[in-house]
């Protein structure tokens, strides 16, 4: 019989319960105290924090992995943007300093050297366009116009950002909760040792006692 | 005893070795093929990337010169585009050197890598079936002693 209930327990904002921290063992064992499966439930609660924190360890190791990527991948994007906005004056209603513009910048095609392999590189002209292609991953990769291209990437970077902190909330709160129930599980145990102790001295003393009475 | 500090068995007499050292030696041997193989692996992998290398510098040639390709900038963006220059390659030779070559030098030099690597196959090669050999050769002369051991016991138990 053990008093953690889960209806009772409270969980953190994603859904991780909390540890109990046992103030007072034998409150918490309650009359008929059976510290055994109270152990037993602590190791398996223990093997559930930590395979969690292996999990979410590893989730943020790719976040962290695909943020700079993004954040390049978003600014060659905004980069090109500008290009193109540097390029056609004449497409922009309110552009009043473009007579000032760099002149070696327009109608001159972008060279780039890209990656042909791991050792080797070549070089390319970048076509004026306005259509971006972004690999999604999963074999998929889609065409986007500059603007969507750019309002994409901006949403997957919060988004990514905001998982990494999350992430890094629930890794921490993991680690509160896995020494909660590491130090219960030792104040259980040696509770448990004490109160055998106890009893033994106990029955030593009450077959003495009979002895005597007895003899 | 020799028989720990000594990578060939062929170098301390054998059958003078006892079961535990022979086991150790013999465990010492199989951890040394792994890595070895693990090494030849990597080289094969090594030597598989230089080979494509030499099909892409094949692909740079002005029969392309006109046509759009997709440029990778970024892991995940691509824009279109065409080759400017197909005389040309960039080839990363090491140590953060880069150097622009003709493709005709470029095939040269991965040639030459997969040739290197090729020689040092061999060769690996070689020592992993001498070292298969020698560990063979041990487990033969393990097996022979368990045998002298359990018959010996059992002399001795009738006796």
């Amino acid at each position: 019989m053990s008093n953690i209930s889960t209806e009772k327990q409270e969980r953190n904002p994603r859904g991780i319960p909390k540890a109990p921290f046992i103030a007072e063992v034998a409150e918490f064992l309650g009359p008929d105290p059976n510290p055994e499966n109270a152990l037993k439930e602590f190791q398996a609660a223990l093997a559930k924090y930590r395979y969690m924190d292996q999990n979410l360890a590893q989730r943020r190791r790719g976040l962290e992995e695909k943020i700079p990527d993004i954040k390049k991948t978003l600014s060659m994007v905004e980069f090109l943007q500008e290009r193109r906005e540097g390029k056609s004056p004449a497409n922009d209603e309110d552009d009043l300093d473009d007579d000032l513009d760099d002149d070696s910048n327009v109608g001159k095609p972008l060279t780039t050297t890209f990656e042909l392999n791991d050792t080797l590189y070549a070089e390319a002209e970048l076509e004026d366009t306005d259509t971006v292609y972004l690999w999604l991953g999963a074999n998929v990769m889609l065409a986007y116009k500059l603007p969507a291209a750019i309002s994409l990437l901006r949403s997957k970077l919060e988004a990514a950002q905001t998982s990494l902190a999350s992430v890094i909330e629930d890794l921490e709160f993991l680690r509160e909760q896995i020494t909660v129930m590491e130090v219960n599980t030792a104040r259980v145990y040696n509770w448990d040792v004490k109160r055998r102790r106890e009893l033994r001295e106990k029955e030593a003393q009450e077959g003495k006692t009979e002895a005597a009475k007895v003899g | 005893m020799a028989s720990s500090s000594s990578p060939q068995p062929q170098q301390v007499n054998v059958t003078d070795l006892d079961v535990p050292q022979l086991a150790d030696v013999r465990r010492q041997l199989e951890e040394e093929l792994s890595h070895l193989s693990n090494s030849y692996t990597q080289l094969r992998q090594a030597q598989a990337k230089f080979r494509s290398c030499i099909e892409n510098v094949g692909q740079v040639k002005p029969e392309n010169k006109d046509k759009t390709i997709l440029v990778p900038l970024t892991n995940s963006l691509y824009v279109p585009g065409k080759l400017s220059d197909t005389e040309y390659v960039i080839v990363d030779v090491g140590t953060g050197y880069y150097v622009k070559k003709t493709r005709a030098q470029a095939l040269k030099h991965y040639e030459s890598k997969v040739e290197f690597i090729r020689t040092n196959l061999e060769a690996l090669q070689e020592t992993i079936t001498k070292k298969q050999e020698n560990m063979n050769y041990l487990i033969n002369v393990l097996q022979m002693k368990l045998q002298q051991q359990a018959s010996g016991g059992k002399d001795a138990k009738a006796g």
